[in-house]
């Protein structure tokens, strides 16, 4: 093993933990903050992957698409899009109680990917897009590429990170934690609960679309098994519950603790014979869920634990 | 005692990182999705990568003796944990090239990931989208199977030559099935076959009863099946022979497995006959290679995919040989020179002489179990499509289309 080696593999180690971690900041303002159970991520991981997908790939006679446009510009959409579908759907199930929500979730996820399957016209179907591009391609090729796309990914979620912060710093974050931990009592004080509970599911669909989009990015090709829910929802809930839910470093922590567990666990399952390479992979799943019971009993309010931000009250007056 | 495992781990972790492979090792990497949707195929596929690699070291090992080490890596069949793998590969591993990934979608996220930014060759034995033909590799992506475009022109001409000319669909819905079904419909239409009816299903539903009434009112001749028999095609043939929809059935590589003759019997399948990549006509080679692949394994040499993933390993073997070291660049440049005429024609098993060949400065061309694989400017093989019918409890080949 070579130094330069190790460093490559940190580099694509933070570029997918860094797509997750966008994920789980996404998940930790919907659940953290607003106590909703969303299980339908990967359904708006999909949305966002495709809608950058489309936009800025080149040209393909099999689907909609060759709009080749920046980078930038598909991340925003993707963003949009994926809230407007996360709108769309927290208009009818946001009143679900949480595990009615993550029935409907799940529903509704599943819809998405149907109809990405489906509309070919639209997304190619299971025969996936293609060329997708990556920032600053022209520029830098090879490994310098690898390291400008996970600064890039980083960037992003030093932004996710700002904005959950500063949401959940602000007047609306406490009441969103009120709505959380007692629903009829932030209602008792005039707080229109639905709204508040539409608006936080809305801003967590954004990035997760976001997460998606760069993934497509980072893939330059997306079809739909890379939206396999073993993967994405799941693994993401885990991230989340094992870093803490409720505390957005905590989020952080999580996605890259638990992936490193993902993919390290293999790095030691290859140490046994060769003869038993079936095995070693069974093996490694078999280590990966005593690695995850171990962390979640462990940590039971994760690495990081939930810490109300501190209540500045003006003395002025 | 939570704190000694933890240790243990730790250690475990830190030897596992320092434990790096001796001098004298040749690495190359197998992405291979042991565990996810494609875990059935793995067991022959993987015996197919170790039979090479066993050949290669038993020939006197590589590039001066040295031993050839298949590092298998465990991608899933999915994107997010095949660049994971990848990159282990390349990276920790420190491997010359790869041979996978499996399913289409993981080969080319690992590739435009891992392998092409890293200039590794990737030379994938199964992954046969379109999508990867049009993928800007530099080219140091390949694969040794025909893309489906390949195999549902060829299955136009064969339905056609049967002298069918109205047949109706029947697909999976995914990149594997509408990949084959859009090329057929396209290329059948053309040559003026008609095309009744054309319809997805979705995998691993208990009944096909309403899409197969829909399909044999078209007032089709026979039905057009591509499905894997595991997934919906075997239910298909069933249900259509049960509630006779259809009698006579076409199938692709994906239901020409004798999971289809254990459910419906060869008496009901007299008519019907099948389509799949294959080897070229006589092969003895092929031959010679399921013989040693039975005896040491068993069984399992006519499974799908094992004479691809044979010849995948083969290949990189002697690219890595006529590059003399293991130099990433030089392998890469070595493969269509290994692979493609002119020269010398070596087969599986014959490592040694390849060796001997490359030593004496001769050029050499590669004429694997599963095709001749000359490779196109896309990294692409023509490769040949067999047309098997049903002969006892088993397949029997009877014409070979290139």
């Amino acid at each position: 093993m070579e130094l330069p080696g190790i460093a490559f593999y940190i580099v694509a180690f933070l570029t997918m933990g860094g797509i997750y971690a966008i994920l789980c900041l996404a998940l930790n303002m919907q659940w953290g903050f607003g106590g909703l159970f969303n299980a339908g991520i990967a359904g708006f991981y999909a949305v966002g992957a495709y809608t950058a997908a489309i936009l800025t790939s080149a040209g393909s006679s099999a689907h909609l698409g060759g709009f080749d446009l920046p980078i930038v510009v598909g991340l925003i959409c993707a963003g949009i899009a994926s809230g407007i579908v996360g709108w769309a759907i927290a208009r009818i199930c946001v009143r679900l109680k949480a595990d009615y929500l993550a029935m409907a979730s799940i529903g509704i996820a599943e819809i998405i990917r149907l109809a990405i399957v489906n509309e070919e016209w639209l997304t190619n179907g299971s025969l996936g897009i293609s060329r997708i591009p990556r920032p600053l391609e022209a520029f830098y090729s090879g490994r310098a590429a690898e390291v400008v796309f996970v600064v890039f990914v980083w960037l992003i979620v030093a932004v996710t990170f700002l904005v959950a912060r500063r949401l959940q710093q602000s007047p609306w974050g406490r009441v969103m934690r009120a709505i959380r931990d007692n629903e009829e009592t932030a209602a008792s004080i005039g707080k229109d609960v639905q709204r508040f509970r539409t608006e936080t599911f809305v801003v967590g669909s954004v990035f997760m679309g976001v997460a998606g989009a760069l993934s497509a990015h980072y893939f330059k090709f997306f079809s739909p098994d890379a939206t396999e829910p073993l993967l994405i929802t799941f693994l993401a809930w885990v991230m989340l519950i094992a870093g803490g839910s409720g505390n957005n470093l905590g989020a952080i922590a999580g996605a890259l603790a638990i992936w490193a567990i993902w993919s390290l666990t293999e790095v030691v399952t290859q140490q046994l014979p060769p003869d038993w390479a079936t095995r070693s992979s069974y093996i490694r799943m078999l280590l990966i869920g005593l690695l995850l019971q171990f962390v979640l009993q462990r940590f039971r309010s994760g690495l990081f634990p939930e810490k109300s931000p501190k209540l500045r009250i003006s003395r002025e007056k | 005692m939570k704190k000694s495992i933890l240790a243990a781990a730790v250690a475990a972790l830190i030897a596992a990182s320092t434990g790096a492979a001796l001098a004298d090792d040749v690495k190359v990497g197998a992405l291979m999705g042991i565990t996810g949707p494609l875990a059935n195929f793995i067991p022959p596929i993987l015996n197919a990568a170790k039979l090479a690699e066993a050949d290669v070291n038993a020939g006197g090992g590589i590039l001066g003796g040295q031993n050839f080490v298949l590092v298998v890596a465990d991608g899933q069949a999915a994107a997010q944990p095949s660049v994971d793998a990848a990159s282990k590969l390349v990276n920790l591993e420190n491997v010359a090239a790869i041979m996978g990934a499996l399913s289409s979608g993981a080969t080319i996220a690992s590739a435009n990931a891992v392998s092409i930014p890293n200039n590794v060759l990737q030379v994938s034995p199964t992954a046969t989208s379109p999508a990867v033909t049009d993928i800007k590799d530099n080219d140091y992506l390949y694969r040794i199977v025909p893309s489906d475009n390949y195999q549902g022109q060829v299955l136009a001409n064969i339905v056609l030559d049967e002298g069918l000319n109205k047949v109706a669909v029947a697909y999976v819905n995914n990149d594997y099935g509408v990949g084959i079904a859009n090329t057929f419909k396209a290329s059948f239409e053309e040559k003026g076959g008609t095309v009744t009816a054309f319809e997805k299903h979705e995998d691993k539903k208990n009944s096909y009863r309403g899409e197969l009434a829909t399909l044999a009112s078209s007032g089709a001749d026979a039905l057009v099946v591509i499905a894997y028999a595991g997934g919906s095609g075997a239910k298909i043939v069933k249900q259509s022979l049960e509630n006779g929809f259809f009698d006579r059935f076409i199938g692709t590589d994906g239901l020409r497995d004798d999971l289809l003759i254990e459910q419906v019997g060869p008496e009901a399948l007299a008519t019907s006959f099948f389509s799949s990549p294959t080897s070229p006509g006589e092969n003895p080679a092929a031959d010679a290679l399921h013989k040693r692949f039975d005896e040491t394994y068993g069984e399992g040499s006519d499974k799908p995919f094992v004479d691809q993933t044979y010849d995948a390993t083969m290949l990189i073997a002697l690219a890595i040989e006529k590059a003399g070291s293991t130099d990433r660049e030089a392998i890469k440049a070595a493969l269509r020179e290994v692979a493609n005429a002119p020269g010398e024609v070596v087969g599986p098993g014959e490592w040694e002489k390849a060796v001997k060949l490359i030593a004496a400065g001769k050029d050499i061309n590669y004429e694997g179990a599963a095709g001749s694989h000359e490779f196109d400017d896309n990294g692409d093989v023509a490769g040949f499509i067999g047309k098997f019918i049903v002969d006892g409890d088993s397949y029997k080949q009877i014409a070979v289309f290139e």
